[in-house]
């Protein structure tokens, strides 16, 4: 029997392929063993919500039963805050940190405050996501969409906004509502790009129809669900979550582009359980957590997750992203400018 | 036996003593007095040392600067914040007044029915924590879907609503709905006392109702009044949960919303300081306003003679004074509980009522979660134990300046007193400013939460711990010296037995509103040692009012629970007497 070279080279790769697999394994139940010891996890979260929160925590004790999981879910600019207060407390508390707005992520960089890690099944996600600039240092867990969202029960699909103008008009005068990028680092984000498209005089035209500024961006989805607003900026996966708990929402994603926000996560250098920390990166890279994503009408990391049902695939969508040393350069300045124009 | 009869003891005048005398003569209770000593400088001296050092230095090399103040006044938005909570303040306390003094009157001088009703429902506007309230009221006066709007849409067939909590007026009325008993308590207590005597009087030499009112009983308890009203106004002012809830909206800055943006990143932890140390100053001033006013101001209206008290006979009247009483309590108590209960219980709140809408899902939430039955644990152990210590150092503090062990004791005095005027927000950043950074890095640790709430509360142990030693003659100590005893001895077995009480009662009275303090913990909390009211304004941020009032009712049912086992061990009125 000759040996093919081509048959050679497909039992190499087998056999690598085995050994890198059984290596991964090795590596999991030896990174497991340490974070058992370690014995808990402290996620501090600026994406999602409190109950996801807590049901990927389940999901993630389930799978490494006797790490004790601690999620808080704030704003990303209050998660920083803390992060920052720790870190200068000398008392680092969260052994991850996930923030919409990827800024800080640089910050801590430049201060030597991340540990670089790269998940194990890293290689399984989304080229796009894998691609952001993070130098092993963090890594994208979580993708936002800002579309415009309104309340069918007082606004017809023909009157809504359907672009990001359109939130301007004195129509929405007493109806509109918004989050605060002085918390929310997803609206942050937002308003750096509606700043880049259309310039400041799209916040002073919001800010004359007396906008109800919360603070996360989701804030608006309770508002907009008791009908003390109308027409609001959305991530659009909580408005679809909302949808499917039974809400009389409508998301438009607005016809220039949508704006997109890739919130990276990443380890907290000299906290308490830099092991578990890991084991919780290579979770956020698995397929279940995509899956938990998707459950909840989030987009999934991996290719071989399928995107949520009822949402428009990103690939059918204008998609915006303001480059990252951009957002590091504005954002700051722009939210000292929020301050003065809408007066908190 | 009297206990409160005293006659006091003059200091007989001692000859000069050798220190081998002295040291011979060397009592504990000297030890004991330095340790109070130095755990009041811990406790006060040295954060509010801190805290003025760093106004003075720059962030990156520590030198002295002024630039700090350049920084933290720099903005018009800065002092736009200042004349906010100046305004906020006093409308807040007046219209505390309003509601306060016509029930106080009422409910202590008059017939009006129901008393025990009311009064227990101002002790729950006591219990509620301001923010809570706030968020009750979110949802009864949110100006298109707050029940109450969408009553007033429905019966007038109006498209707008009336009422607008989110408005600078809506943060006043939601503030002074949950400051006004401070002031009730204060004037009940001075209105208890007045007797009827004098009014007879007045009414003996042809004044009529309201004449003596206005012209007897109100002058006579015009210092409660005023009390009351400062310690309503240092609080409005200092206050954080109301402004973050409402005036974030509502796009109202103030002075605690611009020191919590301070820490904002990039932190300008200096620039916060040397914006706190003004709000120090002007709280200062009012307070010795407060002094100033109360002290020309005095009548004695307790004598020995223990005047008759006979309730005023209002006739029909006394519907009208129920009526009012009843509004009150409704919009501060019934109004909001209801609104939150409807939240608290439904999946989505904004749905309305009904029987699909129902779950017990929240409270599940809640009390199964490990996290956040940790948090409650965490609130009502740092709680108990701050009011521990409060309690034993303000005993041991109270017992030296009254005995005079010291010749400093107006100094201690003063030194317990002075966390009144101390912003929690402000105290906060001063202590974490002191202890986070080493040798003693506390932050993450229970132990400074404990340490910022005693410094807190400390006033109000101290006030009634001194109250309580007042009331003792020191004959009974110095028996336990003649036959031997020590003073620690005479603390041990005599004093402590004696105050048993209104040691208790003081303990209640530090750990009930330590379990809601949320502008102390807003910078001393971390991960794994997270409190509810902390808890609360997380959740407050993306509109979970569900869970929220779910852990709301929770608070609250655990703080009846407490208050009824205050009542038990110290009587019905420990929570509502002047303290």
């Amino acid at each position: 029997m000759k040996l093919t070279r081509r048959a050679a080279m497909v039992a190499l790769g087998a056999t690598s392929l085995g050994l890198t697999a059984a290596k991964a394994a090795d590596d999991e139940q030896q990174l497991y063993a340490a974070a058992k010891k370690e014995g808990r996890l402290t996620w501090y979260s600026g994406v999602l919500n409190q109950p996801i929160v807590e049901s990927i925590g389940k999901a993630f004790t389930a799978k490494y039963p006797g790490i004790q999981f601690n999620g808080t879910k704030t704003t990303s600019q209050v998660a920083f805050q803390r992060v920052m207060q720790d870190i200068n407390g000398g008392a680092v508390q969260s052994d991850i940190f996930t923030t919409t707005d990827a800024s800080h992520m640089t910050y801590l960089i430049s201060k030597d405050k991340l540990v670089k890690y790269t998940p194990a099944e890293d290689s399984a996600i989304v080229p796009a996501l894998r691609d952001f600039n993070g130098g092993g240092f963090y890594h994208v867990t979580w993708v936002g969409l800002v579309a415009i969202m309104y309340n069918k029960k007082k606004v017809s699909d023909t009157d809504s906004p359907k672009d990001w103008p359109d939130l301007t008009d004195p129509k929405w005068n007493n109806k509109i509502a918004f989050g605060s990028p002085n918390f929310s680092g997803l609206v942050g984000v937002w308003t750096v790009g509606m700043t880049e498209k259309y310039g400041w005089r799209f916040f002073e035209k919001l800010s004359k129809l007396n906008p109800l500024i919360g603070r996360s961006i989701d804030d608006a989805v309770a508002l907009l669900n008791s009908g003390e607003r109308q027409v609001a900026i959305c991530d659009a996966a909580s408005a679809y979550r909302s949808i499917k708990a039974g809400n009389p929402l409508g998301v438009n994603y607005a016809k220039s582009f949508s704006l997109v926000d890739f919130a990276p996560s990443a380890i907290i250098k000299g906290s308490h359980s830099p092991n578990a920390a890991k084991l919780f990166m290579n979770f956020q890279a698995t397929k279940e957590f995509s899956d938990i994503l998707v459950k909840n009408a989030g987009q999934p990391l991996r290719a071989d997750v399928p995107p949520p049902g009822g949402a428009k695939p990103l690939s059918e969508l204008t998609l915006f992203q303001p480059e990252l040393t951009h957002i590091e350069k504005e954002l700051p300045v722009l939210r000292g400018k929020w301050r003065d124009t809408f007066g908190a | 036996m009297s206990l409160t009869q005293t006659s006091p003891l003059r200091d007989i005048p001692q000859r000069r003593t050798s220190f081998a005398v002295r040291l011979r003569r060397f009592q504990p209770a000297t030890l004991f007095w330095l340790a109070a000593v130095a755990a009041l400088v811990f406790l006060v001296v040295a954060p509010l040392a801190r805290l003025l050092v760093s106004s003075f230095q720059s962030t990156d090399t520590g030198a002295f600067t002024l630039q700090n103040y350049a920084i933290a006044w720099g903005h018009t938005r800065e002092l736009v914040a200042v004349g906010n909570s100046l305004r906020y303040a006093i409308e807040v306390t007046l219209l505390s007044a309003v509601f306060a003094v016509p029930v106080a009157w009422s409910l202590s001088r008059t017939n009006m029915p129901g008393k025990g009703v009311i009064r227990a429902l101002i002790l729950g506007a006591f219990i509620t924590p301001p923010y809570l309230g706030a968020i009750g009221w979110i949802l009864l006066a949110g100006p298109n879907a707050g029940w109450l709007n969408r009553i007033w849409m429905a019966a007038s067939g109006s498209d707008s609503g009336i009422f607008n909590v989110y408005t600078f007026n809506g943060m006043v009325w939601v503030t002074a709905l949950y400051a006004f008993p401070y002031i009730f308590v204060f004037t009940s207590a001075a209105l208890d006392l007045v007797s009827t005597e004098m009014e007879e009087a007045a009414n003996i030499l042809g004044a009529g109702g309201l004449r003596t009112i206005l012209r007897i009983t109100l002058p006579l308890v015009l210092p409660a009044i005023l009390g009351g009203g400062i310690v309503v106004f240092l609080d409005t002012v200092a206050l954080f949960g109301t402004p973050a809830i409402i005036g974030l909206p509502a796009r109202i800055p103030t002075m605690t919303l611009v020191l919590w943006q301070f820490f904002e990143f990039p932190v300008r932890a200096q620039a916060a300081a040397a914006y706190a140390v003004p709000l120090i100053i002007v709280t200062l001033a009012l307070f010795s306003v407060q002094r100033l006013l109360l002290g020309r101001k005095g009548y004695v209206a307790l004598t020995g003679k223990g005047g008759g008290r006979r309730p005023t006979q209002l006739g029909v009247y006394r519907w009208v004074a129920l009526a009012y009483a009843v509004f009150i309590v409704g919009m501060a108590v019934i109004l909001p509980y209801a609104a939150l209960a409807q939240a608290a219980f439904s999946k989505a709140w904004g749905q309305g009522f009904s029987w699909t809408n129902l779950t017990l899902a929240h409270f599940g939430e809640i009390l199964f979660d490990p996290e956040s039955q940790r948090t409650i644990l965490n609130s009502f152990t740092f709680s108990a134990a701050a009011a521990c210590v409060a309690v034993g150092l303000s005993l041991a503090i109270a017992y030296i300046v009254s005995r005079r062990m010291t010749r400093a004791g107006g100094v201690l005095t003063l030194l317990c007193m002075a966390p009144l005027v101390i912003p929690g927000i402000v105290l906060g950043v001063a202590f974490y400013a002191t202890y986070a950074p080493p040798p003693l890095a506390l932050y993450g640790t229970g132990t400074i939460l404990i340490l910022g709430y005693t410094t807190r509360f400390l006033p109000i142990a101290y006030v009634n711990c001194m109250a309580g030693i007042r009331s003792l003659n020191p004959e009974m100590e110095e028996a336990v010296r003649i036959l031997g005893g020590g003073r620690m001895r005479a603390l041990a077995r005599v004093v402590v037995p004696l105050l048993k009480t209104n040691l208790v009662g003081s303990w209640l009275l530090v750990f009930i509103p330590a379990t809601r303090e949320l502008s102390t913990a807003l910078f001393l909390v971390a991960a794994h040692t997270r409190v509810i009211s902390l808890m609360m304004l997380d959740l407050s941020e993306n509109g979970s009012f569900e869970t929220l009032a779910a852990l709301g009712f929770l608070l609250l049912g655990a703080t009846i629970v407490i208050v009824l086992i205050g009542y038990k061990l110290v009587g019905r009125d420990f929570m509502l007497r002047r303290s």
